[in-house]
């Protein structure tokens, strides 16, 4: 056993001491190595768990028209939020605020309990109820003002704003398309927190200013923009169509100035409506465009010099050729006719010719492609379609068939942007413009920040060509089916087109697309643009009978808030005291027989229908007074069923037009409000596809 | 005798020990004010306790001082069986907090019988193992037996529970019987023994577990087991080289557990840098050279035995509170002796350096003043 040893007890203390000599050398290191080797690290983690960013929001900036008229501007609501680790009472604090903010009490239990710095309770709450809140005095709960989006216009051009939703984020349109510029950068306090989060005492706070968003401003003119919007409404309602389209361009420019869009909606209750009533169908949607695809063909026929503006046709009614058929969309035909009275009378069978034969698949595709289908115009706006324009040498079989049917616009898709578009470059010399919304954007004190120039895409056909064919189009509108698309003193010229909608089961449905493309005034074109009315209801559903009076209620007034001059062409008959025959294609039996009175000329009806189809002598000849003008008119679509007028007084617009469209009646909108009086009378037996006129007023 | 009385105690363990307190009442008040503030009402809550134990704490060394430390040895069974009665009392009419009864109350006076234990196990051991000083390599009464009575002072800790302070009292009887002399392979039998001990106590509470998993990676649950440990680092880490300033500790606001008690190395390491943390560090490896320099020089065995017990009280203590604060060791809950916020810690501390004083007076030469 070992025995007592003061040596050990002395040596075994001493290496105690070198025991934690060592231990503390370990510790020392351990302690350099945090301090000053990973000091720096460690701090700034430290500093970042501490840090806790109160957001200072950035104003979103505003969107205003082509005269600075706002369109959408920021507003500062009030907005209630919580600081959960300051809130002493949870129960008492949600049960104070769940009635005052219409909140469900578990709700606001659960935010307030969250272990974040901050939570938003609610949004966009009224003054009155801040102020209540503010009257509760609850520890940790406190409001604080947030801008918020306000389109002081409601509807107006929604389809070009689009919206910003709740957090003030750009979800639609050109909200959307500009965020990154009207969205701003958000600032911030940095406040250092304890764990509890609550402010540090004395620690350093950090004002970061929020920088605010740019402006933007339009090329939309917000009273053009007006009158499209009121006309298409009453259009779409008159025509019971599901949905229409007017799209305004400036064209030396290509700056919009007016899309509309019906069905509309009202950005600052955006989610009343379904989805697809806020897409833009401008840019979004693609139709088969039927005739008014005819301006191509025939600006391509003649800048090849393939066809003259005398050479004369035959219409061959029933074209039996490339394998298929090509027929008149008249029965009895047009019989021999000019190149501008084929386009005039918008003959199917002459375009064929022009674009299978004349023009040729690869040449023809050059100038559809030349003027911008089939492929995006790169508009500001967010998700525009390409449309469809098949390539030559696709299909090996009926090809020439194919391309003759696009030579009366059958067989392409394309948007009605592209279609606005190509009749620009029309009224602009050939020149294709690409299209803007936006102008300019500017910061906030109204500086210029970028500014947006004129972009012209290509010389698409000669100058030469271009003012040829305004003079054809010109000619659509005076001698044509265009007869209702003309302004008194602003020179309309323009092209109908009816076109028929592809069946999902493949062929065409009886849905039809009645459009008109035009501008005006001919010899200085100030508005370009296109009306377009989908799935029309009524029958018969042309282009020329329904579209192009829209066309020219909107140009009309547009040019008149322009300014634009008025001028009259005086003609002046060769042989003094004679008269000219007016232009009534298209129109109403009554204001044919009208105008023709006007005119001290008698009228020679046959058949039935209610729409002049072709009148003799043609418009625009002389001819002594009294002399018979014989009016054919469109064959109602079935027999002249008699139906009996309904009752619609006392409805709303909408239901009015739905009442009256179920028996095959077609409504005429005097005033808006509810209705008031109908003529003819309810009970009236009266022709199916008769015009009920109904006087809208509101209530008292 | 009348040598003995004139000799001078150890100077330069009085001023480190005041060095230390000063440090410990400094850090003590800037650690807490904000706490005592927001939950006492009183920013001045903690450091006036602090004050008041310190003052009790400096009679109590001053008494020490100057009674012959011969006069404890006799005290040695009845301060032991004082300790395992103030223990058992602590389990069944202790003061209850965080899930543990660790105090005792008189009025406006909290004490820890655990902390009274350990200076009375000290002198205890001391005491014994000088008596049985030829018995010192016999298993049974030179190791067993004292081994035993340890046993039961530390048992009636973990009851409480209080895991930090056991292993301190189990730490400094390993290193007291060390000391003495007892056989190395009888020590490495018990630390062989402590690994069975190890894992019974994690059965009994798995959270010891987590704390031993949390240590190893504090990543994996930052918010829960390895919160204490995240928020050690980066207060230590923030301090850099010269630390943020007096007062200027972020991590003291609630991100830090206890950081006027177990965590309050972090905040000086925070505010005063490496250099304050490794001033601390050379002022209690001062006081281990010093206090083991007294114990070599002690008259007698019993004197050389308590001294080294006193200074192993307070330097492994010391060693093992930094050690967890920088994540060297697994969080185990132990003060740091002299400087973290505890009356009772506090002035039985003082007393064992007042023992200690004692004793270097009484080994000092009689050339040395």
């Amino acid at each position: 056993m070992k025995k007592f040893s003061l040596v050990t007890v002395r040596k075994r203390n001493a290496m105690l001491l070198l025991l934690f000599t060592a231990i503390f050398t370990i510790i020392t290191l351990k302690l350099f190595y945090l301090d000053v080797i990973m000091g720096d690290r460690l701090f700034a983690w430290a500093l970042d768990q501490r840090r806790g960013a109160i957001p200072i929001l950035a104003d979103r900036g505003d969107i205003l028209d082509r005269n600075l008229t706002p369109l959408a501007v920021s507003m500062s609501t009030d907005a209630v939020y919580a600081i959960p680790a300051e809130v002493e009472d949870v129960a008492k604090a949600a049960a104070d605020l769940a009635p005052l903010l219409d909140l469900d009490y578990d709700w606001l239990v659960e935010r307030l309990s969250r272990k974040q710095r901050m939570v938003w309770l609610k949004l966009r709450v009224d003054p009155d109820t801040a102020k209540k809140v503010r009257e509760l005095k609850l520890d940790g709960i406190d409001i604080t003002v947030r801008p918020q989006r306000f389109y002081p216009h409601d509807q107006l051009a929604a389809h070009v704003i689009g919206f910003a939703g709740i957090e003030n984020q750009g979800l639609e349109g050109l909200e959307k398309q500009y965020e990154q510029y009207l969205k701003g950068i958000d600032g911030m306090l940095l406040q250092e927190r304890d764990a509890t989060g609550r402010v540090i005492p004395g620690a350093k706070e950090q004002r970061i200013a929020p920088l605010d968003g740019h402006d933007l401003v339009l090329t939309i003119d917000h009273v053009i923009q007006y009158i499209a919007e009121r006309e298409l409404a009453r259009a779409v309602v008159e025509t019971q169509s599901e949905a229409g389209m007017i799209l305004l361009v400036q064209p030396q420019t290509g700056e919009i100035l007016a899309s509309a869009v019906y069905p509309t909606f009202n950005p600052n209750d955006y989610q009343a409506v379904p989805a697809e009533y806020r897409r833009n169908r401008i840019f979004t949607d693609i139709y088969e465009p039927g005739s008014t695809f005819k301006v191509v063909t025939g600006a391509a026929a003649l800048e090849t010099g393939v066809v003259t503006l005398d050479e004369t046709f035959v219409d061959p009614v029933h074209l039996n050729k490339w394998g298929g058929w090509v027929n008149c969309w008249r029965s009895q035909g047009h019989g021999v006719q000019t190149f501008v009275e084929a386009t005039e009378n918008s003959c199917n069978p002459v375009f064929a010719i022009l674009a299978a034969d004349r023009l040729g698949p690869k040449n023809f595709y050059k100038y559809i492609t030349g003027f911008g289908f089939g492929e995006k115009t790169g508009i500001d706006f967010p998700g525009e379609r390409s449309g469809l324009v098949p390539k030559p040498g696709e299909i090996k079989h009926g090809e020439l068939l194919q391309w003759a049917n696009i030579g009366f616009g059958q067989g392409v898709a394309v948007t009605a942007l592209q279609m606005a578009m190509m009749v620009s470059a029309i009224a602009n010399k050939g020149k294709l413009m690409k299209p803007r919304l936006v102008k300019e954007i500017r910061d906030r004190n109204g500086r210029v920040v970028e500014s947006f120039q004129p972009e012209m895409v290509r010389q698409v056909i000669s100058e030469a060509t271009a003012m040829d064919f305004a003079k054809v189009m010109r000619s659509v509108v005076v001698n044509g089916s265009g007869a209702r698309g003309e302004v008194p003193g602003y020179r309309v010229a323009g092209k109908t087109g009816t076109a028929q909608i592809p069946a999902a089961t493949g062929g065409y449905s009886d849905d039809r697309v009645a459009s008109f493309i035009g501008f005006a005034p001919v010899d200085d074109p100030q508005i370009a643009g296109i009306v377009v009315l989908y799935k029309i209801g009524v029958r018969p559903a042309y282009g020329g009978t329904w579209a192009a009076p829209v066309f020219s209620a909107v140009v009309g007034d547009a040019l008149e808030y322009l300014g634009v001059e008025r001028l009259f062409e005086e003609k002046i008959p060769v042989t003094p005291g004679q008269v000219f025959v007016p232009n009534v294609v298209n129109l109403p039996k009554e204001e044919a027989l009208e105008m023709l009175r006007k005119a001290r000329l008698e009228a020679s009806v046959t058949g039935s229908g209610q729409f002049v189809e072709q009148q003799f002598p043609k418009p625009g000849a002389e001819v002594p007074p009294g002399t018979k003008v014989h009016l054919a008119f469109f064959s109602d679509e079935g027999d002249a069923e008699m139906v009996v007028v309904p009752d619609v007084r006392g409805t709303s617009l909408r239901d009015a037009a739905v009442e009256l469209g179920r028996v095959g009646l077609v409504i005429v909108v005097e005033g808006s409000g509810m209705a008031k009086e109908q003529v003819p009378p309810p009970g009236t037996l009266v022709p199916k596809g008769e015009r009920v006129y109904v006087k809208f007023a509101l209530p008292q | 005798m009348a040598a003995r009385i004139m000799k001078r105690p150890d100077a330069l363990i009085f001023a480190v020990t005041m060095a230390i307190l000063a440090i410990g009442i400094v850090m003590v008040f800037s650690a807490s004010y904000t706490t005592a503030n927001l939950e006492r009402g009183d920013a001045f809550y903690f450091i006036k306790r602090q004050i008041a134990w310190a003052a009790i704490g400096l009679c109590f060394m001053l008494f020490a001082m100057r009674m012959d430390y011969r006069f404890w040895r006799p005290l040695a069974w009845p301060g032991f069986l004082l300790s395992l009665v103030l223990l058992a009392a602590v389990l069944m009419v202790g003061d209850e907090a965080m899930g543990a009864q660790r105090r005792l109350v008189f009025g406006p006076i909290g004490v820890q019988p655990s902390e009274i234990a350990k200076l009375a196990m000290v002198n205890f051991l001391a005491a014994y193992l000088t008596a049985k000083r030829h018995e010192i390599g016999k298993f049974t009464t030179g190791f067993l037996f004292p081994l035993a009575t340890v046993l039961l002072i530390t048992l009636l800790v973990i009851l409480e529970p209080d895991l930090g302070t056991s292993i301190a009292i189990m730490g400094i009887a390993m290193l007291m019987f060390f000391a003495a002399g007892t056989p190395m392979r009888y020590l490495l039998l018990l630390a062989s023994g402590a690994i069975p001990a190890v894992l019974v106590l994690i059965k009994v509470a798995p959270y010891r577990l987590r704390r031993l998993t949390a240590f190893i990676n504090p990543w994996q649950d930052p918010l829960d087991s390895g919160w204490n440990i995240i928020q050690s680092l980066l207060a230590v880490g923030s301090g850099g080289l010269f630390g943020l300033g007096l007062g200027e500790s972020r991590q003291k606001f609630h991100y830090l557990p206890e950081q006027h008690t177990d965590f309050i190395f972090a905040v000086l390491a925070e505010e005063l840098g490496f250099i304050g943390g490794f001033f601390l560090i050379l002022l209690f490896l001062t006081l281990a050279w010093r206090g083991y320099r007294a114990a070599l020089r002690a008259p007698d065995l019993y004197g050389c035995l308590l001294a080294s017990g006193i200074t192993t009280m307070i330097v492994l203590q010391a060693a093992l509170n930094i050690a967890v604060v920088i994540a060297l060791v697994p969080a185990t809950g132990i003060t740091l002796p002299l400087v973290s916020s505890g009356g009772s810690s506090l002035s039985i501390t003082l007393a064992g350096i007042g023992v200690l004083l004692n004793i270097s007076a009484a080994g000092a030469k009689p050339g040395e003043a």
